[in-house]
């Protein structure tokens, strides 16, 4: 057709061409998540139960512990991921029935923000103590020269001469 | 050798600030004391008694085979009436006194009447270590055993044995008890369950 040009036709080609790739990515999405192999089945039961804390020795986490309550929930955790169960939900689960302290890591909010941010904001005002010092020994150091180049430069006063002098002649004698 | 003499003479050094007077000093002894608080406040609670996030809900269902005697039994049958929910276990020492009161308790409210019914579920266990359990220390009440899984045990996030759960009429869980039950806590729940009251710590 005389309407549409040449550079018009490759637009609508690859506009068209684009729009298809959008259709067959969604319909990729739609369809239900390829069944995991066992490896990483297992990883994700690891990475997951890693998360989480031991309910019986509470100092260690669930992938650590050789509790029986922590292999009842090593297996629950891999029988949930088998399901397809999102990370997310398989920690929904546990801290509905168990609280927040199953989870290792403290929650971001409230007081476990303060625990999250503790350990920068300490460095960062460690860093910032350590900086201040230099720079004050810097200043502290040039006012000190200075000081030091003031006070060579003016000589001696007589009284200091004499005194020196004194003490001078007090040591030889002692020798 | 003589000694020497008076040292040079100098400007006289500037008299020594006592530490004490120093606000760094009690700054430090501040943060010091301050530490030693929060470590002695800490120390005094116990890790192992964590608030049941399942308390004031809906206790979560159950269905179980009996053990000692034909029939199952679900949570949803036990709707209406109060309900306290014994986890134990045959290898479980702190159960052991804890059985008789149990039996008491089913003796008092359950038995005939069922004003409150007492359940029984043991967990990972095996079904004969947990009837000898039960022979040996009279549990005649009915008493079920929790799968090789653990399903039942980690839906009402247990943690150790022995555990109860006081549940109301309602299905809403009144309180748990961590640790073995005693005697003036069960009939002290049992009248809490009565009403509406919804409590947390069994006994707060």
């Amino acid at each position: 057709m005389r309407v549409l040009n040449v550079s018009r036709r490759n637009g609508i080609r690859r506009l068209a061409c684009a729009l298809l790739a959008l259709g067959f990515a969604l319909w990729m999405a739609a369809l239900p998540a390829a069944a995991l192999t066992p490896e990483e089945v297992e990883q994700r039961v690891m990475t997951i139960t890693d998360g989480l804390r031991c309910p019986t020795c509470q100092a260690i986490s669930v992938k650590d512990s050789e509790a029986s309550f922590s292999t009842e929930i090593r297996d629950k955790v891999r029988r949930m991921v088998e399901e397809g169960q999102t990370d997310d939900q398989i920690k929904a689960y546990f801290v509905t029935r168990y609280g927040e302290w199953i989870l290792r890591a403290p929650p971001k909010r409230g007081l476990g923000l303060v625990v999250w941010a503790l350990p920068g904001v300490a460095v960062a005002g460690a860093g910032g103590a350590i900086a201040w010092s230099i720079l004050r020994g810097r200043r502290g150091r040039a006012a000190r020269s200075e000081a030091a180049a003031g006070a060579a430069s003016s000589a001696l006063t007589t009284e200091q001469r004499e005194r020196i002098q004194a003490d001078l002649k007090r040591y030889e004698e002692e020798d | 050798m003589n000694a020497p003499g008076s040292p040079v003479s100098a400007t006289p050094a500037p008299p020594a600030r006592s530490m004490v007077a120093s606000w760094k000093f009690w700054a430090a002894i501040g943060a010091l004391v301050g530490l030693v608080a929060l470590f002695t406040f800490g120390f005094t609670k116990d890790p192992k008694i964590v608030p049941s996030p399942l308390v004031g809900k809906s206790a979560p269902p159950f269905e179980v085979g009996r053990i000692n005697g034909p029939g199952r039994i679900s949570l949803a049958d036990l709707k209406g009436t109060p309900v306290i929910l014994n986890f134990w276990a045959s290898w479980c020492v702190a159960c052991r006194d804890e059985a008789a009161l149990l039996q008491a308790a089913y003796v008092k409210y359950d038995q005939g009447q069922h004003k409150v019914r007492v359940i029984g579920i043991a967990i990972q266990d095996t079904p004969d270590r947990a009837l000898a359990f039960a022979q040996h220390f009279g549990k005649t009440y009915f008493l079920g055993l929790d799968d090789a899984q653990g399903d039942i045990s980690l839906n009402y996030g247990l943690y150790g044995v022995p555990e109860t759960f006081f549940i109301n009429g309602e299905g809403w869980i009144h309180c748990k008890q961590i640790g073995p039950l005693t005697e003036q806590r069960i009939d002290e729940e049992v009248a809490k369950l009565q009403s509406a009251a919804k409590g947390e710590r069994c006994g707060s």
